[in-house]
């Protein structure tokens, strides 16, 4: 009882703190560079907020102003990884529909992506094109429905919209969800390329960051370890607090044995945001520096901040997956990653079901789910390493034998603990054809 | 590892709900984040291809030119070494002209801009000590631009490469001599062309909040320029009269019509039949168009739609013939908003003010119908500014232009000193219709000019304000001295040299001008301009009558 009391308060204290001063944290980017920081543009979003508030008190007729906040408010979450915001845009937003009720594409336009934010996919395809009933102009609508498309596995349509954001307004919105979707379908040259475009266009330090870190993603999926750090230490330039840079870098610098640093910045980002995917990936990193006790401590908390979630309305079976992975308790976990496939048919979704089935010993449905997440994502090294143990299981020595050859060529680097475990499993295959 | 997890899953299971669940309840809804999903950034922001202002007027100081000058990126703040505003790379920044009616460029000049950085990656700042001329190597960032143009459909020819921007104007203590950079920017090509390409103080003046009128706002709260302390990038050229009026003969054929648009090229995800390389992303002729006549839900199509295209869009059309705001004006002032449809609207912002298209102002002065080489059949009513070159350059402009008989002024064509946003809330309010100025909005947004004198060549905008927009600031922005002109033989020589960039400008648009003059002179040369002459008289004799709120000039010049 007592230790369950005590994670729920370290779990609350976290989220709290994360909530409240998830904003202002702006730690230093930790390793030294040589490039003088650039004195800071005051920043887009707050600025958005301010002044939309202050215009709201004297105008609260403004619909279109209150639709605005309620999408900064959606962005200020996405770029802080601070929650509170939703309840504030889902205020906003609601408040703009009550002043007016249709021919508001604005509101809707937000309503779905803050859906599209707390993973109600379906709902945000809903808003999305009400949206575009409302305006068929809006690029901005076409954003969420692409997004939600995406995550609701219905490739084609993705696609089609955000063709159709291009159509309508090529920048760096557009060009960021172009780049995933070249990515998504294999041809990173291209999503490179559009990526790019997308960082020539980026204007604010946070779109800076976005970019750079897609840019080092997209290396890291190649294999390439010195272009990943570049991008990545370029975005912590622009932003040195921003998360998903430093989880980046972390990942670049386990692979290259840099443990302490990889420790450094996914404590970092747990700290800030404790959601259950940064407390696991700091756990994983302690795993690695032979720190279990520390690990487990961090996996309470991702167990806590996931039932947080959970009773807050979410709904996240993915999560709750990797975390039964985690502990051990593949029953659970093929239910959960079973439930979130039903509604999320997607490439990562048949990645962790395939896992948790392999898990559970179930080989020959690991297998069908392995085979559809490197189907869906051909270049990703480490659902082609599932594939493969999945193959291995069954005893398809041929078959693994070619995934881990893709591994090998992907990225070999994918994953601390298991790369040299696909490392060492083709050396022997090939060593004994 | 395994049982460790189960104890304690068994533990939290057993006890940790009703907890969690009850300490919870502090936190609110969705106070927690999902693992994330690949999250792109949704509004990004994109000023530089922010269409802000045209303006396009018969140079004062040069008769037989015409200056159009085109802003992008509004609210620059001043100074401060990290707010350099670049255009945008890559867009292509274009002024067009309709010189026939047909709603279709006749003329295009398309502006495309490279960045020369030599920063390396030890530096953020622009430059690395004072700049004295835009060749100094303590400028460390800057850009230069490609100038083409393209007449009656023609391909592109590259006009100058590498013509220098005037770069943002980062403090004092960095450009002790701000108008030698400005002078530097100012260039003249061979044929009599001038361009400038760089920062300027923001020449509009308004108080945007006369707008809140849609959203339930009075016009109490107004009489502070908005725009006053900020900056913009303009982009401004002044061409011969004959490189834009139809068949290079502004005599016979002097209106023309004008509208800037950015353009991006188009990306391709999906395999799908494309839809040409190129995309506009934002447009803009009459001012205040997106306020006054296009309301929210249709500023993507108006700003996506080239102009042939808004007499097809029936939304378009019915939000200038049934327009909000008079509407809003009538349930707060008690002034009768007129009755619609708006047909005098429809000739100040589709047709231009003409007797030939059946609209109720009757005045010839500046729509393409009036051409005397115009094919009527082939007229498509479009949202442009459209200017009459021929009309008089005025000695003492009217900030109210047209509504003051001052009929150089904006809605024909659009000078630095027009005070748009009372002209366009009169306008919408029938005053070109009635001739009577609504007395209840007389005072309009109560910023009557800009905050920095305009200067009187070639740019003609101020130069960038200098501090904090909100502080007691000194403008530094005072107008830019006439007569340092421009460099003339700087960019000819300086740019990419050689007969390529030296245009061929006789005429530009190697259209022969016709020789058959025999036709039936329109427009203001002739009768049309003794009936505009006579309109306006009637609208200054009404407007007197209603208790005439502006100037006290009595003088009706013509």
């Amino acid at each position: 009882m007592k230790r369950a009391v005590t994670i729920v308060v370290a779990a609350l204290a976290l989220s709290a703190i994360g909530a409240l001063f998830g904003l202002r944290e702006q730690p230093g980017s930790g390793s030294g560079s040589a490039v003088a920081a650039p004195p800071a543009r005051p920043d887009r979003l707050t600025q958005t907020i301010t002044r939309a508030q202050e215009r709201l008190r004297a105008l609260p007729g403004d619909h279109r102003t209150w639709a605005a906040l309620g999408l900064a408010y959606v962005e200020q979450a996405r770029v802080s990884g601070d929650p509170s915001r939703y309840p504030l845009a889902e205020t906003a937003l609601h408040r703009s529909l009550k002043v007016r009720a249709d021919d508001n594409s604005d509101a809707f336009t937000g309503l779905g992506a803050l859906a599209n934010a707390r993973h109600d996919f379906a709902q945000a395809r809903t808003f999305a094109q009400r949206a575009l009933r409302a305006n068929p102009f809006d690029a901005y609508a076409y954003g969420v429905l692409a997004d939600a498309e995406t995550q609701l596995g219905n490739a084609p349509a993705a696609t089609a919209a955000i063709q159709h954001m291009l159509d309508l307004r090529p920048g760096l919105a557009a060009y960021a969800r172009g780049s995933y979707d070249l990515e998504q379908r294999g041809r990173l040259t291209e999503a490179s390329d559009m990526m790019r475009q997308a960082l020539a266009a980026a204007v604010d330090p946070a779109d800076i960051a976005f970019c750079r870190n897609q840019l080092g993603d997209l290396a890291w999926f190649r294999g390439d370890l010195g272009a990943a750090a570049a991008e990545y230490s370029a975005g912590l330039t622009a932003v040195p607090s921003y998360s998903p840079l430093l989880h980046g870098r972390a990942r670049v610098a386990a692979a290259t044995g840099d443990i302490a640093q990889a420790l450094a910045d996914t404590a970092a980002v747990a700290a800030r945001t404790p959601t259950p995917e940064t407390l696991m990936s700091y756990a994983g990193m302690l795993r690695l520096a032979g720190r279990d006790a520390d690990a487990d401590r961090q996996l309470d908390l991702a167990e806590a901040a996931h039932r947080i979630f959970l009773a807050n309305g979410g709904r996240d079976d993915l999560t709750g997956a990797q975390l039964a992975l985690t502990r051990g308790d593949p029953a659970t976990a093929v239910t959960a990653a079973q439930n979130e496939w039903r509604r999320r048919p997607f490439a990562e979704v048949a990645d962790v079901l395939s896992q948790s089935l392999h898990a559970a010993g179930r080989d020959d449905e690991a297998l069908a789910y392995a085979r559809k997440a490197f189907d869906l994502n051909p270049r990703n090294a480490a659902y082609a390493y599932h594939l493969a143990q999945a193959q291995l299981a069954l005893g398809d020595r041929v078959a693994a034998r070619t995934s881990l050859t893709h591994v090998r060529a992907l990225n070999p680097h994918f994953s601390p603990v298991d790369g040299p475990i696909a490392a060492r499993a083709l050396t022997d295959l090939e060593a004994q054809p | 590892m395994l049982e460790k997890w189960q104890q304690r899953r068994a533990a939290v299971a057993a006890s940790g709900a009703v907890v969690l669940i009850a300490a919870l309840a502090g936190l609110g809804p969705g106070a927690s984040v999902a693992s994330s999903h690949r999250e792109a950034p949704l509004i990004a922001s994109d000023p530089a291809a922010d269409n802000t202002d045209l303006y396009a007027f018969v140079s004062p100081d040069r008769p037989g030119y015409v200056t159009m000058i085109a802003n992008w990126i509004p609210f620059e703040e001043p100074d401060g070494g990290p707010n350099f505003y670049p255009f945008a790379t890559d867009a292509a920044y274009r002024i067009n002209v309709d010189s026939d009616g047909d709603a279709k460029p006749d003329a295009v000049f398309r502006w495309t801009f490279k960045n020369v950085d030599k920063r390396g990656n030890s530096t953020f700042l622009y430059n690395n000590g004072p700049v004295t001329s835009l060749d100094d190597k303590n400028l460390l960032f800057k850009q230069t631009y490609t100038l083409e143009s393209s007449f009656n459909g023609e391909p592109f020819k590259t006009r100058i490469e590498n013509a220098p921007v005037a770069p943002s104007r980062i403090g004092a203590a960095s450009m002790p001599d701000y108008q030698k950079l400005r002078d530097q920017a100012t260039i003249q090509l061979q044929g009599g062309w001038k361009l400038f390409a760089g920062q300027a103080d923001d020449p509009f003046f308004l108080d945007l909040r006369v707008f809140d009128l849609l959203y339930g706002g009075d016009l109490s709260e107004t009489g502070r320029d908005t725009l006053a302390g900020y900056n913009v990038n303009s982009i401004a050229i002044q061409v011969p009269f004959k490189d834009v009026a139809l068949n290079g003969d502004a005599g016979r054929n002097p209106v023309v019509g004008i509208w800037s648009t950015t353009e991006r090229s188009r990306s391709r995800v999906s395999d799908g039949p494309s839809k040409g390389d190129r995309v506009q992303v934002s447009r803009l002729g009459n001012p205040l168009v997106n306020e006054v006549v296009v309301p929210a839900g249709l500023k993507d199509a108006f700003n996506s739609l080239s102009p042939d295209k808004d007499a097809g869009i029936p939304a378009v059309v019915k939000r200038v013939t049934d327009p909000e705001l008079p509407r809003l004006i009538e349930q707060i002032y008690g002034v009768k908003a007129p009755a619609t449809p708006r047909n005098d609207l429809v000739e100040i912002f589709l047709t231009g003010i003409t007797t030939k298209a059946n609209g109720p102002i009757k005045a010839d002065l500046n729509s393409q119908l009036n051409n005397a080489d115009v094919d009527p059949n082939r007229f498509r009513p479009s949202e442009m500014l459209r200017l009459n070159l021929s009309v008089p350059v005025a000695d003492q402009p009217e900030r109210l232009g047209v509504l003051a008989g001052d009929l150089q002024g904006f809605p024909n064509g659009r000078r630095l000193t027009d005070d748009a946003v009372d002209i366009a809330v009169q306008a919408v309010e029938g005053a070109a219709q009635t001739g009577k100025l609504v007395d209840a909005l007389a005072a309009g947004d109560k910023v009557d000019s800009n905050d920095n004198a305009f200067g009187t060549t070639f740019p003609y905008v101020a130069l960038p304000n200098q501090g904090a927009v909100n502080a007691g600031r000194d403008t530094g922005a005072v107008a830019a001295p006439k007569s340092t002109g421009p460099a003339d033989s700087g960019a000819v020589d300086s740019g990419a040299g050689g007969s390529e960039a030296a245009p061929d400008l006789d005429p530009a648009s190697n259209s022969s001008m016709l020789t058959n003059g025999s036709a039936v002179i329109f427009a203001v040369g002739g009768v049309g301009a003794l009936l505009v002459m006579l309109t306006a008289w009637w609208l200054m004799k009404r407007r007197r009558r209603a208790a005439p709120p502006y100037g006290n000039d009595p003088t009706i010049r013509f």
